[in-house]
């Protein structure tokens, strides 16, 4: 909150043009949320923010024209219309509380970007056809600026060719179809102006329930705000799985044959590599002493409360300062902020409840157990700089809803921390989830990282984003099978089960 | 010990795994705890071989029990004060008890996510493990984990448990030192004390000071003023209240020098001792229990009447001890 105010108030004297601060719901999309929710935790996070600014003696008209949204848009059409609608008529009934004036301080404007969720990883030129839907969603719903996700991120970072089609989808918008002519084309119509209303008295609800527990900063940090997001998550995926939520190409109309996309590869250590040569080149002709000097000042500055540090970090970064030392000079005062971690049970598994497969697959589970001991335990671990654990946390929550028992690893961690966790836990398996292109190097070296502190029994799996270049290099390293998206618990498990070293007899 | 002749190979697993307990393999050591939380019958005879082969090598650690709510900050608490001992040349181990799903069987084990930074410690161990059906937040076989990290040469072993039912008192029931950790902004001192948990805490630990430093220090003192109406578990010792914050360090130094204390006091008058000779005869019958319970629903007559039997005792057609007497005779052991 510091930090944010810091902001608020530097960018208000110094950069008036500029957007303060992007206050984002698209997180909060991609983690589960639904639009509602989403939008309701958005928009306290905004109240959180401007509350915090004006708690230092700011006037509300001086910074809140510049304060700015950011909300992600999925495949339920009318909704996320809707849902752009109801952003803009509660934000002005909030500004309205806080006291502002100006009509700019009243006004919502907002980034939003298609859903990289929704994007599958089966039949995938299908994304182009989902990405222009969501992106009329938008554009309907009022966006000021638009990001199409491009159709291959699902398998890859995207390809050139992906690239343009998803800018030229925008650009079709605005200047074929003319559409962008009309401001708010859906109001009038009852059904738009009813989903408004409704997604409103939603939103306001969740809203006040934040407020009840003392504002977002104690809902964040009490584990609530996740809690609520994962169980959604936990239920969307079981509806998928299920086939209660129809995606063509995953769940229905599946392709009768795999016509493989051109992706772009990336070559993980000559990218470390070059970033650095960049960093040593960087810190080799920086005036050593002046930086370590305003780093000081930054972290004297988070300690006292005095200076703007936004300015101190302006300043330790003209002196070429790294991202890292900057951050690294705050948390001398602060820590680092960790997530609650405490999953959802029972809300994927209570989906499933009478299913076939689902019982067979508990039975099997069960058998295991009574055969070893003990359940079959899996950790599943985020390697290296990769936020997204969406993935993970279902996998863990219908895992364990199946009667594994699930270790979850913390984000960003290395080979070592992995491994080292797998021994100490003494797992049976460790399922590594992949979302940002780390696996060709990280999951080789977790193998040997490993056999090298004695557990070359633990079985590894791969899930998420693995281009099927890969899978093949994955499977000579050594890993046991690579479950990407449109894997369901059921089949995780029965591949888990199966690659797991056979229960003592 | 006589470990049965006709597995060999099971022979040369306790062996290995003695060998390594005792040259400090991290592998061997999580293989030991999961041989002994095993619950595969052939699987016990070697663990009570392994346990009786490194018992003399035993004891030497501060047990502490921490507990609290959930969300009150147990695994933070546990990582700062880990990292704290292991700078004074320490070896912690934590033994954190994640409860299982009572539908799957499952359970999610996320403690470890808290304790980065104490996970990655060359000095520390940190074992998860799951409840698996054992009453109380703790495993069926947490004190003999404890006894095997004491092998390892681990000096301090902490028990972290989800603060519900009867949590508290297992916990309190097998260490030395209980610490009970509660939120400053939730209820009184006294209403703590009604809820009987508090009288079995050596320390009392208000966390996330930060948040509100003065809701911290007001608890701090209306908690000790109740206490001073409670009667001390131990004459040696009436519990300290102290106030942390594991985000800042604040009040983490003053914890562990309380449990210093603590240990000092009741070691003088040899009360440690006592309290653990006490442990461990009531650990035998909680084994001869569990046993006696397991033996009885594995019987196969008692298994083909049982849900019937329950049936009718819940409708009302034969009366509790008409039915557990029924069973106890299927099962060979009633009065008749």
């Amino acid at each position: 909150m510091r930090i944010v105010s810091d902001i608020i108030a530097y960018t208000a004297r110094h950069m008036p043009r500029f957007n303060s601060v992007s206050i984002s719901g698209y997180h909060l999309h991609e983690a589960g949320a639904p639009p509602a929710l989403e939008l309701a935790l958005t928009l306290a996070d905004g109240k959180e923010y401007v509350k915090a600014a004006l708690a230092r003696g700011m006037d509300v008209d001086e910074f809140a024209g510049r304060l700015s949204f950011f909300f992600g848009i999925g495949m339920d059409f009318y909704v996320e219309i809707a849902k752009l609608r109801a952003a803009r008529l509660l934000w002005w009934r909030i500004m309205k509380d806080m006291g502002a004036q100006r009509p700019a301080s009243l006004m919502l404007r907002t980034h939003c970007q298609t859903s990289g969720w929704s994007l599958s990883a089966q039949d995938p030129h299908n994304n182009i056809v989902r990405t222009a839907i969501e992106a009329l969603a938008a554009v309907f719903g009022g966006t000021q600026s638009l990001h199409t996700n491009a159709f291959d991120e699902a398998l890859a970072l995207p390809s050139d060719f992906a690239a343009r089609v998803a800018r030229n989808t925008q650009l079709m918008i605005q200047e074929e179809t003319h559409i962008t002519g009309v401001i708010d084309p859906w109001a009038g119509s009852y059904m738009m102006e009813r989903l408004t209303q409704d997604m409103a008295d939603r939103a306001s609800e969740i809203i006040a329930q934040a407020d009840s527990l003392g504002g977002m900063t104690r809902a964040a940090e009490s584990g609530w705000a996740k809690l609520q997001i994962e169980r959604c998550a936990a239920e969307q995926q079981a509806r998928v799985d299920a086939g209660t939520d129809v995606v063509v190409g995953v769940n229905k109309y599946l392709a009768s044959e795999d016509e493989p996309v051109q992706i772009r590869t990336i070559d993980n250590t000559a990218v470390l590599e070059t970033q650095k040569a960049r960093l040593r080149q960087v810190r080799a002709a920086r005036d050593e002493e002046a930086v370590r000097a305003a780093l000081r000042a930054l972290t004297d500055g988070a300690r006292s409360r005095r200076d703007n540090l936004l300015f101190l970090t302006i300043a330790a970064v003209r002196l070429r300062a790294t991202v890292g030392e900057c951050s690294d000079a705050l948390e001398e005062v602060w820590g680092r902020y960790r997530a609650a971690t405490d999953g959802v049970t029972g809300v994927y598994g209570a989906l499933w409840e009478g299913d076939e497969a689902w019982r067979r697959a508990r039975a099997a589970v069960d058998e295991f157990a009574s055969l070893e001991g003990r359940r079959p335990r899996v950790l599943v671990a985020k390697l290296g700089q990769d936020g997204h654990d969406r993935g993970a946390r279902v996998v863990a929550s219908g895992l364990a809803d199946l009667g594994f028992d699930v270790d979850v690893g913390p984000l960003f961690q290395t080979p070592e921390d992995v491994a080292r966790q797998a021994v100490e836990n003494d797992v049976h398996a460790v399922g590594v989830s992949t979302l940002a292109g780390g696996h060709s190097t990280l999951l080789p070296a977790l193998i040997e990282e490993l056999r090298r502190q004695g557990a070359a029994d633990v079985a590894v799996f791969a899930g998420g984003v693995v281009p099927p270049l890969d899978v093949e290099a994955l499977h000579e390293a050594g890993v046991k099978a690579v479950l990407g998206p449109g894997t369901t618990i059921i089949d995780c498990a029965r591949t888990l089960l199966a690659g797991i070293h056979a229960p003592r007899t | 010990m006589n470990a049965p002749t006709s597995e060999p190979e099971r022979l040369s697993l306790q062996d290995e795994l003695f060998e390594g307990v005792r040259g400090g393999s991290r592998r061997a050591l999580a293989r030991a705890i999961t041989l002994v939380e095993s619950t595969r019958p052939d699987d016990l005879p070697s663990a009570m071989a392994l346990l009786e082969a490194l018992h003399s090598f035993t004891g030497g650690s501060l047990r502490i029990g921490l507990s609290g709510a959930p969300g009150v900050g147990k695994s933070t608490l546990v990582e700062a004060l880990g990292l704290h001992v292991v700078g004074l040349g320490h070896r912690p181990a934590v033994l954190a008890v994640d409860p299982s799903s009572a539908v799957s069987g499952g359970s999610v084990l996320g403690d470890k996510t808290r304790m980065k930074d104490l996970a990655r410690s060359e000095a520390a161990f940190i074992r998860p493990s799951p409840s698996a059906g054992a009453r109380g937040g703790v495993t069926a076989r947490t004190p003999e984990a404890i006894e095997l990290c004491e092998a390892a040469g681990f000096d301090v072993v902490i028990v972290e448990t989800v603060g519900v039912g009867q949590a508290e008192i297992e916990v309190a029931g097998m260490t030395d030192a209980f610490v009970l950790l509660e939120l400053p902004f939730a209820g009184d001192g006294l209403q703590a004390i009604k809820r009987g948990s508090t009288e079995l805490a050596d320390v009392i630990v208000y966390a996330k000071a930060d948040l509100d430093a003065v809701a911290a220090a007001g608890a701090c003192e209306r908690m000790n003023d109740a206490l001073s109406l409670l009667r001390p578990v131990s004459s040696a010792w009436r519990p300290r209240v102290v106030t942390v914050s594991a985000l800042t360090g604040q009040g983490v130094a003053e914890l562990w020098s309380e449990l210093e204390h603590f240990q000092e006091a009741l070691a003088a008058v040899g009360a440690i001792v006592a309290r653990r000779q006490r442990q461990s005869v009531k650990r035998m019958w909680r084994l001869i229990d569990a046993d006696l319970r397991s033996s009885f629903l594995g019987d196969s007559a008692v298994r083909e009447q049982l849900a019937a039997i329950e049936e009718a005792v819940a409708r009302g057609d034969m009366t509790p001890s008409m039915a557990a007497n029924a069973l106890l005779v299927l099962a060979g052991r009633g009065p008749g």
